[in-house]
């Protein structure tokens, strides 16, 4: 009688849990802070101040134009999302200035480094110029 | 035989000073602090100009910049030998060196204390670092100003070898005053007065065997350093000091040096070439002897870490 491998089955079946147990949580941040409005028009000097602030705290990560390819990407637990892509950039002001400045697991908080809200908002600013 | 004396003057009205300063800038920022940390996000008018330099340092200057409140700064700071040996000693690299840690906090808004420690006549230093006036973006105030000023021990056991006779025959004092201007995104210039004091200097015998110094105890010196960004991350910096006191004899020799400053998220580093061998200030500005017209020139680097609590 032929034998039947398991292994192809055992494969599957660790993938399967695998990608239903350990998947990334949604990140969703509370309704009134994605309610927030922007308080910092988006102009050409708001997103300059915001380009430079990504260059210094963002880009190790998310890379220079925001692909999620920056040099330390690699290393971390979570993959960093593509900013150009409608999935990031549908959700709202508010919804990217409290997860800029709270911060999650491979994300840090940025509330004490960015001290001045306004900067904060300058780099929300300069996220939406991101997209393609 | 030469005969070298070491003599003290009175140290008590630096002390006073510096201890009028720190309390008068310790209190007008703890009445400041009740403006911060609104909820929910409410946009207040920027009025300040940020990031004028990358960090604390510029190459062996002090910037007008201070970290925001809560950060705590952990400094490496390294000069090697002067190049002018060769491959004999790659460069001075494999020469003696002059190191200092050190570690400085920011307890309130435009404040900054610190502690540090050389290997350079085992001297350890306390300093202080007060934003004065901060340039504006509408211009109101064109210029920012910030006093650094620091006091300097030195721990070495006394033995008949060391000019030490008394304390205070250990301490010196340094201050400076930093104008700095944030001319555009990319260029920044700075210039700032100083003036250091030692207790303590060489002297002499002279022929009617009358005690001379070979130094004064104060010496004024003045400092012009720039900023030149390439990219966000690295910038082209220099630095240029002029000592003004003449002295009876062993004038020191002016610095003039040149690097790159790289600046992530949480650190700061420069690497860079010039004259000045020690580390603290009131050092280099009285003592260095190295100079740039005989390519005395030397490789340094500071390394900054900074945390945010």
């Amino acid at each position: 009688m032929k034998k039947v491998s398991l292994m192809p089955l055992i494969i599957v079946f660790i993938t399967t849990v695998s990608f239903t147990l350990f998947q990334a949580k949604p990140w969703n941040a509370p309704a009134d802070k994605a309610k927030v409005v922007n308080t910092v028009k988006s102009s050409a000097a708001s997103i300059a101040e915001g380009k430079t602030l990504w260059s210094t705290h963002c880009a190790s990560c998310h890379g220079k134009a925001g692909l999620g390819d920056g040099s330390k990407s690699a290393q971390l637990a979570t993959t960093p999302p593509d900013f150009t892509k409608a999935a990031f950039q549908s959700q709202t002001d508010g919804s990217l200035f409290y997860k800029t400045s709270e911060g999650r697991g491979d994300m840090p908080s940025f509330k004490k480094k960015i001290a001045d809200q306004e900067d904060i908002w300058n780099l929300v600013n300069y996220m939406r110029s991101l997209k393609k | 035989m030469k005969i070298f004396i070491y003599y003290s003057s009175l140290t008590r009205p630096l002390q006073k000073y510096f201890l009028a300063i720190t309390l008068l800038f310790g209190t007008s920022q703890l009445i400041a602090q009740d403006t911060i940390n609104i909820n929910p996000p409410v946009v207040k008018k920027k009025s300040f100009v940020k990031n004028t330099f990358d960090g604390n340092y510029i190459i062996d200057n002090q910037t007008a910049v201070i970290p925001i409140k809560g950060t705590f700064e952990f400094d490496i700071q390294h000069r090697f030998g002067t190049i002018e040996n060769g491959w004999k000693d790659l460069g001075g690299l494999f020469a003696n060196a002059n190191m200092l840690l050190g570690f400085s906090y920011v307890p309130f808004n435009d404040l900054q204390i610190g502690f540090s420690a050389t290997n350079d006549r085992m001297q350890t230093a306390g300093t202080i670092k007060y934003a004065l006036v901060k340039q504006t973006k509408n211009n109101s105030m064109p210029l920012s100003v910030t006093f650094f000023g620091n006091t300097v021990m030195d721990t070495r056991a006394k033995n008949s070898s060391l000019p030490i006779i008394n304390v205070q025959d250990r301490f010196s004092y340094f201050s400076q005053l930093i104008f700095a201007r944030k001319i555009n995104d990319k260029i920044s210039l700075q210039v700032a007065p100083s003036f250091s004091y030692f207790n303590n200097v060489e002297a002499y015998y002279d022929i009617h065997n009358v005690i001379q110094s070979k130094t004064n105890n104060g010496h004024v010196a003045i400092s012009v350093a720039g900023r030149y960004k390439l990219t966000d991350g690295m910038s082209l910096i220099a630095n240029y000091d002029q000592p003004l006191t003449q002295h009876p004899m062993n004038n020191p020799n002016p610095n003039l040096a040149l690097g790159l400053d790289m600046k992530t998220s949480g650190h700061d580093f420069q690497i860079f070439l010039g004259n000045y061998g020690y580390i603290l200030p009131q050092n280099n500005n009285v003592y260095n002897r190295n100079n740039f017209s005989k390519s005395q020139f030397l490789i340094g680097f500071n390394i900054s870490r900074l945390w945010n609590f």
